[in-house]
């Protein structure tokens, strides 16, 4: 048995510790939000956050992530409310949405590290998430309004 | 919004007390009914529910295009509700919702005017249904975000209170539509109800669904397109963890079949385990030998051919035109994978002569029209998710088929997945189109002569048994003879070669390499002629025309007669084909180390009538930057019968610091429907080789193009 | 040729340095070095590790020592530029990671986020070591484009070679990290020789003088 805490729940889960953590999340623990797009660590659909670190689960065995501190797009925030989220739906960002959970993720990331980032440290930061449909300019946008969402949230 | 939930993906409809269907009959008339049971003989778009919940059913699947919005806005707009206050739910491909397929940018096209009149004519009933109760006239009451109200009492009701009376009127056959200056909804830029949904995870796709006691399985699939099994060991892949069952299935595309075999197991990771254990001996039928660079020169060596006529004006053979008067160019482009971000998945449940399947896919009206094999369609039910990525890809249903096979293994739901290498490796493709172009001049400069063809597998036959390849694969030639310059001798035809890999429509079908060549080659004509591509292209359009009028539009937007600095140059297209018409110009940046930047795209798109700019300026920006990977990227090839290409590490996509500035202006002047989700995309090609060549003078023919070394 | 003896005040020795030096001495024979305890610590230590000068053997040694510092297995992770580099080809790692001010990456791209403690199983995965990282921005230790003389004059540069001395570069040959090019993960072609006939090289180069070969 591996013990998990996935967004502040504790689980115990009867996998092999090789398993990637994104099929433990996805299949056994049964949050769905976090997805499956190359395996290969290419896509970024599968971005969570390991102790606030945006890893890709499909190559994390979720050996490491034994007691650990896991966040899916589940856990992100309690109302759909984090400034990143906040943004998505400001700016109509995704199409299909498939690959968002990922993208939002990553995002998270990039606004905790750096509050106002520049365009050039959004590409830096969301190189590794793609997107099929090329929503790539409105989620540019919508970092930038998260990060003014953010700012007024910490002045307030 | 939290009526959005995923659990309606799961749960039937059940409604409160007694509740009025209104929607439209086979023949377009609109009818309603307070039974679900004769509401399941017409398509039923609206449930009114007497605690007033009102439900709009949206028939067009949600594959990232908006539908989720559009559909139950054109509804929403003439029945006044807000999106906001009710539940949208996804058809399942019910026979009485009609043909429920996401294709051919056709979704608003299709619906426009009969969505509205549904709308219209369930607001008038539920106005008239008050006006009685306030014994008043129906011109004293209006209806506003789901209420009636009477004018001069200000008295009012919900459509819920007035079920009972509204279902006991008759329907206007024609009612009013709304004027457009009137519209709350309709041309609005609007936020989608799915995009809640999309941010937290609560969105549902195929590859989502969960069902108790649900095993997963992958599929060994023949490596070498066109073979099919001949044996397997299943040992020692039997011995690993959770292993449930391996077994031979079927996968059937267009006019091919293989066998495969299918690792079922308790969860993806353990099938994907097994099937690594798997020895599979492969009947590969001669196919092992097959190279695509091989197959590249034999469609070189076909150009050659006259080919079949697919459209002719005028008479070029009778030309008399001098050698140095004529050009002649020959345009190349890759076959290339849709890849969808959601991998392709399905959950099927077969119990006995039924079958219940579950995925994401855009013709819900295939699954349940009698494309599942072995089953009635009345004995196919099917539950229809959010959709991650479809480009044409999963029009097709093979993979669906292939989890119905897999699930009669075993009794029990089984969701079957296919990893991203099965993804890229097994098609189907789009395939690669060649281009032979011949234009030529008169005396005075008039380009009097034009000839396209096009050398290519077909499509149509790849797809269909009965295709009799004596005729023009229409797809293939999509668009080449429909544009609107007037040139007075045209002839397009089409040479077709054999080929044996699953092909299938990718976003703007064959536009998306056609426009390239064609477009291109009338950039060298200009050329030829010495004139501004732009100006050569208007001189085209003497007629007014909608291309001529997007052409216009463009060459005032896009600041076409200011020049650029030294090192910068742009380019333009425009491409009108069955989807709709767009016309672009793409800016670029050419650097001393030989690499071109693309710095952004003006777009014009004309729509004649539009829901929600947003989305449309979404679609568009979408298509230039799946345009660019198509246009850049590395296709996919065949060595020894086998796809070389894997993941994104080899087939790559566009990245988010590749993507240029887009802005987007879109014509609405009421004139011609035209769609939203493909124009987008075949001119971009063409905009950003012929910009390349007016900043470097190199013409560039072949796609993919390299951008870091032109 | 002339020689010259050069004592080097050596480190505070651990069971690692011993095994260095005792490889150092096996391969060449002809090094001297005193061993002591310490007294006050009761660690082997300080020792005194010998290079007896010699530029002929010194520079053939780095010769091989350049083809393995060159080769994909190390030069991918000592780009010219600010992106790692990828394949046996050298080619910018897809997806432009940046190398950050660390040398771990930067926001949502660090290196950690793919790159696991140990190779990801897999043809095209991401290699993994516990300090998967790139030389920290400050201090880029630029292989890439790096000419045999420029290469060994870098790496006996203390403000170009992360600051190591002689003890740290004998103990680098043997770091985690740099042994990971013979681990590199399914699919990958290894250094031009084994590890321990790097080892020997990088020893004889630096027991021998360090000289960087002729030219610019």
């Amino acid at each position: 048995m591996i013990s998990l805490n996935v967004n502040q729940k504790a689980y115990q889960v009867d996998a092999d510790p090789n398993m990637p953590l994104l099929w433990v999340i996805r299949d056994i623990i049964g949050l769905t939000g976090t997805k499956y797009g190359c395996g290969v660590a290419q896509c970024g659909a599968c971005v969570v956050h390991l102790n606030g670190e945006a890893v890709r689960s499909c190559v994390t065995k979720v050996s490491r992530a034994e007691g650990q501190q896991v966040t899916t797009i589940e856990g992100l925030s309690a109302n759909n409310d984090h400034p990143a989220q906040v943004a998505w739906n400001e700016e109509n960002v995704p199409q299909c949405g498939y690959c968002h959970s990922g993208q939002i993720m990553s995002a998270a990331v990039l606004l905790r590290d750096n509050p106002n980032p520049t365009d050039e440290d959004i590409d830096n930061a969301m190189a590794g998430n793609i997107c099929r449909c090329g929503t790539y300019l409105r989620i540019r946008k919508a970092i930038h309004t998260a990060a003014e969402l953010q700012r007024k949230e910490v002045k307030s | 919004m939290q009526d959005i939930s995923r659990r309606y993906f799961i749960k039937s409809t059940s409604t409160l007390g007694v509740a009025l269907w209104l929607g439209l009959s086979a023949k377009g008339d609109t009818v309603k009914s307070l039974d679900p049971a004769i509401a399941e003989n017409f398509s039923p778009f609206i449930l009114v529910e007497p605690n007033g919940n009102i439900t709009i059913f949206n028939n067009k699947p949600e594959i990232g295009q908006g539908t989720f919005q559009s559909i139950p806005a054109l509804i929403a707009e003439e029945f006044e509700v807000s999106l906001d206050h009710i539940t949208i739910k996804l058809t399942n491909g019910e026979k009485q919702f009609g043909r429920q397929s996401a294709g051919g940018s056709s979704s608003i096209r299709g619906s426009y005017t009969q969505l509205r009149k549904v709308g219209a004519a369930a607001r008038e009933v539920f106005i008239k249904a008050a006006a009685n109760r306030w014994q008043t006239d129906a011109t004293n009451c209006y209806a506003e975000a789901g209420e009636v109200i009477n004018r001069t009492t200000k008295a009012s009701f919900t459509y819920g209170e007035l079920v009972g009376d509204a279902a006991k009127l008759d329907l206007p056959k024609d009612p009013q539509l709304k004027d457009p200056k009137d519209f709350k909804i309709l041309g609005k830029p609007a936020h989608r109800p799915d995009i809640p949904l999309k941010t937290n995870g609560d969105a549902v796709f195929g590859i989502d669904v969960q069902l108790p006691g649900m095993l997963y399985a992958t599929v060994e699939r023949c490596p070498v397109l066109g073979g099919t099994l001949k044996s397997f060991n299943a040992g020692e892949a039997l011995k690993m963890p959770g292993v449930v069952k391996i077994a031979e299935v079927e996968r059937v595309i267009g006019r091919y079949s293989s066998v495969g075999v299918a690792v079922i197991a308790d969860s993806y990771w353990n099938a994907m385990q097994a099937r690594k254990k798997l020895k599979v001996d492969w009947d590969t039928r001669g196919y092992e030998t097959f190279n695509s660079s091989a197959y590249d020169e034999k469609l070189r060596s076909m150009a050659n051919e006259p080919g079949l006529l697919d459209k002719k004006k005028g008479d070029v053979d009778s030309l008399t035109l001098k050698p140095e008067n004529i050009i002649e160019a020959f345009y190349e482009t890759p076959q290339i994978a849709h890849h969808p971000l959601e991998p392709l998945n399905c959950v099927a449940q077969v119990n006995g002569d039924k079958v219940e399947i579950w995925t994401s896919t855009q013709v819900p009206s295939s699954i349940t029209g009698g494309q599942i094999d072995g089953f009635k369609p009345e004995n196919v039910k099917l539950n229809a998710t959010f959709v991650g990525g479809g480009f044409g890809r999963r029009l097709s249903v093979d993979y669906v088929n292939e989890a119905v096979s897999v699930a009669k293994q075993i009794n029990k739901p089984v969701k079957v997945i296919w990893s991203r290498e099965d993804t890229t490796q097994q098609g189907t493709f789009r395939p690669m189109t060649f281009s032979q172009l011949k234009g030529g001049f008169a005396e005075n400069g008039e380009l009097v002569q034009f000839e396209h063809k096009v050398i290519s597998p077909s499509y149509s036959e790849a797809n269909r048994k009965d295709f009799n390849i004596a005729k023009v694969d229409g797809t293939m030639v999509e668009g080449i003879g429909e544009q609107a310059y007037e040139i007075p001798n045209i002839k397009t035809s089409y040479v077709r070669a054999d080929y044996h890999v699953p092909l299938g429509a990718w976003r703007s079908v064959t536009s998306s390499t056609l426009a390239f060549a064609q477009e291109c080659f009338i950039d060298e004509l200009a050329n030829k002629a010495k004139m501004d591509p732009m100006e050569f292209r208007i001189s085209l359009l003497h007629k007014p025309s909608d291309t001529k009028k997007v052409l216009l539009k463009l060459k005032e937007l896009s600041g076409w007669d200011t020049p650029l600095p030294k090192g910068r140059g742009r380019g333009v297209a425009v491409w009108e084909f069955f989807a709709g018409l767009c016309a672009q110009v793409v800016e670029v940046t050419y650097s001393k180390d030989r690499s071109v930047k693309v710095d952004k795209a003006i777009v014009v798109i004309d729509l004649g009538e539009m829901v929600n700019p947003d989305n449309v300026a979404n679609q568009v920006e979408g298509a230039i930057i799946m345009a660019l990977g198509a246009a850049t990227k590395p296709g996919i090839t065949l060595k020894n019968g086998v796809v070389a290409e894997h993941n994104f590490y080899d087939n790559p996509l566009v990245r988010i610091y590749e993507a240029p500035k887009i802005e987007v202006h879109i014509l609405t002047d009421g004139g011609k429907i035209k769609g939203v989700g493909e124009p987008g995309l075949p001119p971009f090609a063409p905009a950003l080789a012929n910009a390349i060549f007016a900043v470097t003078g190199k013409r560039i023919r072949k796609m993919p193009f390299d951008l870091q070394y032109i | 040729m002339k020689m010259q003896m050069n004592v080097i005040k050596k480190y505070h020795g651990t069971v690692r340095a011993v095994a260095v030096v005792a490889v150092l001495l096996s391969a060449i024979g002809i090094m001297a070095f005193t061993l002591h305890k310490d007294d006050k610590s009761g660690k082997a230590d300080p020792e005194l590790f010998v290079v007896k000068k010699d530029s002929v053997a010194s520079v053939k040694a780095f010769k091989q020592v350049y083809t393995v510092l060159m080769s994909a297995r190390c030069m991918n992770c000592h780009p010219s530029g600010d992106i790692p580099l990828q394949g046996d080809d050298s080619h910018l790692h897809t997806m432009f990671p940046k190398r950050g001010v660390d040398g771990k990456g930067v926001y949502a791209m660090k290196c950690a986020n793919c790159h696991q403690a140990t190779n990801t199983p897999g043809l095209h995965t991401p290699p993994g070591n516990p300090k998967w990282h790139l030389p920290p921005a400050d201090m880029k230790m630029v292989f890439q484009g790096r000419t045999p003389h420029q290469l060994a004059k870098q790496l006996m540069d203390p403000d170009q070679n992360g600051h190591k001395n002689m003890q740290q570069l004998i103990e680098h040959v043997d770091d985690t990290l740099v042994k990971a090019a013979w681990n590199p993960g399914e699919g990958r072609t290894l250094p031009p020789m084994s590890h321990a006939a790097f080892k020997k090289a990088w020893l004889t180069w630096l027991s021998t003088g360090a000289y960087a070969p002729k030219g610019k």
